[in-house]
């Protein structure tokens, strides 16, 4: 994060509900960051073509926390994560997971590490689901027999033990999503890293994984950094947001910090006194943006901020009015995203 | 370097043990095996192609040449039978880094705590051991349709083999390096095969400089011992040590090439792009 967006964001971090590990272990803040990240720096390129694809990102991401990574596409979140993971390598700045540097001491940092990037398989189509966790709990450093009730229990809370002995490649595109999170989860790494998780999931798919992760997440003490373009799956599990543009952080807190940020949209009023008469005067003086009309009462959805709602509230108390419910319509994440990043998608 | 796979079991209530090298050898091995046994269109596929290109060169080369091919073709299946070798070795080790870019797997093995040496050499060991058995059914029936016979001591053969088909490994892994960097070139490397042609048939023994090359000293030394029957422990010390010294330097060539390709394309950002 830049030196500015530091200074912007510090009294919001501060808010931040502690992790399970930073609550427990506040006295020991070394030992409760799972990913430190300093300065990174990355230009593609050289001369008037070149691109900088990240620019003094600095981060601290607590173990046990599930962060999500969210910009515009070209804001740098996938240079971001791979230069955490060591594959691409920047031009300045460090990492270091679990106080491993990624760059001089790669085998012991990435003990800890995996990773299911975008667009790619991420395990073997050919061979079945449960060697496939078999192979890579191996590749990442764990011996397969000690954790096969672990991976009987993974299988299982992804709906995939019927399928286990399946080549991957007979799967639909749903379950092989789903093989790749469970192999990336197969091994004992503590720090994981999820692009685009439910991208090609159907609705129920997409709750079952981000219900599973949410348990595992709890149940391991996960350190988990989570890139997406679903809003939903941001706000279902993630703890914090960190936004990026332009190769920078923007904006880095709690969702509901992020959206506590933004003055509440709007508010519903629901009454059986709107009539046509007072419709149309009510648009004449105030952003009506919705009405809704439930058999004997009819719901309005006024656009206005807080002053505004004083307003609107004497304007309807001198025509007498009967509030049945009001409520207040509050940005949520893909709001504060738009208004964070300019609107670009 | 650390090797960080004891740091992690601590961190986890289910007991996890530590996999060690040995566990590492077995799931890459296992791996092989599987698709092997499970998929074996490909090595069929492999065996029928070799046998049957060989065909073509023994039975129009006798039409065209007669009795002198007959006089050569010892030697001939001896040569037929390290290109196949060669062939398997260079091409599965280094289409097979280009399919790992392509799944995205290529990555993981990068981000092992092993470290990406071990799991390559051992992903090279089981290509090798794959070639092996379909170079030798290649070999049988090249022996069963021309009514040859060769000396097959199986130590001798499948060290100094071994030994020379290590070098090819070496070039396929450059190759893997340079498909790691630029993507779509595997036809153009695939190119290279024939190549080894010309090295298995260089006159390594009259040559000198040639027997550093790739492949020449071991095809020489194999040719012997097939033909002659030149046991492995009756060929001069430093020819083997020749051969040796070839092998371990250009697996080691090959793979500081690829170490090298990898880096730049870490340097590049298009480490798994594809």
């Amino acid at each position: 994060m830049t030196q500015q967006g530091k200074c912007e964001e510090q009294g919001k971090r501060e808010e931040r509900p502690p992790t399970v590990e930073s609550a427990s272990e506040s006295a020991d803040d070394e030992s409760s960051v799972a990913i430190a990240v300093e300065g990174l720096r990355k230009r593609f390129g050289s001369g008037p073509d070149a691109v900088t694809a990240v620019e003094d990102v600095s981060l601290e991401i607590e173990a046990g926390s599930v962060v999500g990574l969210l910009g515009p596409n070209g804001a740098g979140k996938t240079t971001t994560i791979k230069s955490i993971l060591g594959m691409v390598l920047p031009d300045e700045g460090s990492v270091r997971i679990h106080g491993e540097d990624v760059y001089e001491n790669p085998r012991a940092a990435y003990a800890h590490v995996d990773a299911m990037l975008e667009g790619a398989r991420n395990d073997y189509w050919r061979l079945t689901v449960r060697e496939n966790l078999r192979y890579f709990a191996t590749i990442g450093g764990v011996d397969p027999d000690s954790v096969a009730d672990r991976h009987a229990t993974l299988l299982d809370k992804l709906d995939l033990a019927e399928k286990a002995d399946e080549p991957v490649r007979s799967l639909s595109r749903g379950m092989k999503q789903k093989v790749s999170l469970a192999s990336v989860l197969a091994s004992d790494a503590d720090v994981v890293f999820l692009d685009e998780p439910t991208l090609g999931l159907d609705v129920e798919s997409s709750l079952t994984l981000r219900r599973e992760l949410r348990r595992i997440v709890a149940e391991r003490n996960l350190t988990v950094v989570v890139s997406s373009h679903d809003m939903d799956v941001i706000e279902d599990v993630c703890d914090r947001v960190v936004i990026m543009r332009d190769g920078r952080v923007i904006a880095d807190d709690t969702v509901s910090a992020l959206r506590g940020r933004f003055d509440a949209q709007g508010y519903r009023i629901t009454s059986p006194d709107f009539d046509a008469d007072l419709l149309a005067e009510l648009r004449d003086r105030f952003e009506v943006a919705d009405v809704e009309y439930l058999g004997e009462q009819t719901r309005v959805e006024v656009a206005t901020d807080s002053d505004g709602f004083y307003a609107l509230m004497d304007y309807l108390r001198r025509h007498d009015v009967t509030l049945d419910a009001v409520e207040t319509v509050e940005a949520d994440l893909e709001d504060v995203f738009v208004e964070l990043t300019g609107g670009e998608a | 370097m650390t090797d960080g796979r004891a740091n992690l079991t601590a961190t986890h209530p289910d007991a996890s043990r530590p996999a060690g090298y040995a566990q590492l050898a077995k799931a890459v091995l296992y791996r092989e095996y599987l698709v092997f046994v499970r998929y074996p269109a490909n090595a069929i596929g492999g065996i029928v192609i070799s046998v049957f290109f060989f065909g073509l060169l023994f039975y129009g080369g006798r039409m065209l040449a007669g009795r002198a091919l007959t006089d050569s073709i010892e030697g001939i299946i001896v040569g037929y039978f390290l290109w196949t070798l060669s062939v398997g070795a260079y091409s599965s080790i280094s289409n097979d880094i280009g399919s790992e870019v392509q799944w995205g797997t290529l990555e993981r093995h990068v981000m092992t705590p092993f470290g990406f040496a071990p799991v390559a050499f051992l992903k090279g060991v089981a290509k090798v051991v794959r070639t092996f058995i379909t170079s030798a059914v290649v070999l049988a029936v090249m022996l069963l349709v021309t009514g040859t016979t060769l000396q097959l001591n199986v130590l001798t053969v499948v060290v100094i083999a071994g030994l020379s088909i290590a070098s090819v490994l070496g070039l396929g892994f450059a190759a893997g390096g340079v498909t790691v960097l630029y993507k779509r070139v595997g036809n153009w490397l695939n190119l290279l095969q024939f190549g080894f042609i010309v090295l298995i048939s260089a006159p390594a023994f009259d040559v000198g400089w040639l027997r550093f090359l790739p492949l020449a000293q071991g095809s020489a030394l194999l040719q012997r011992a097939m033909i002659d029957g030149t046991r492995l422990w009756e060929f001069p010390i430093p020819d083997l040590a020749i051969l040796a010294g070839v092998a371990v330097g250009y697996v080691l060539l090959g793979y500081l090439v690829f170490q090298y390709a990898t880096r730049r394309a870490r340097r590049l950002g298009v480490l798994g792009d594809y």
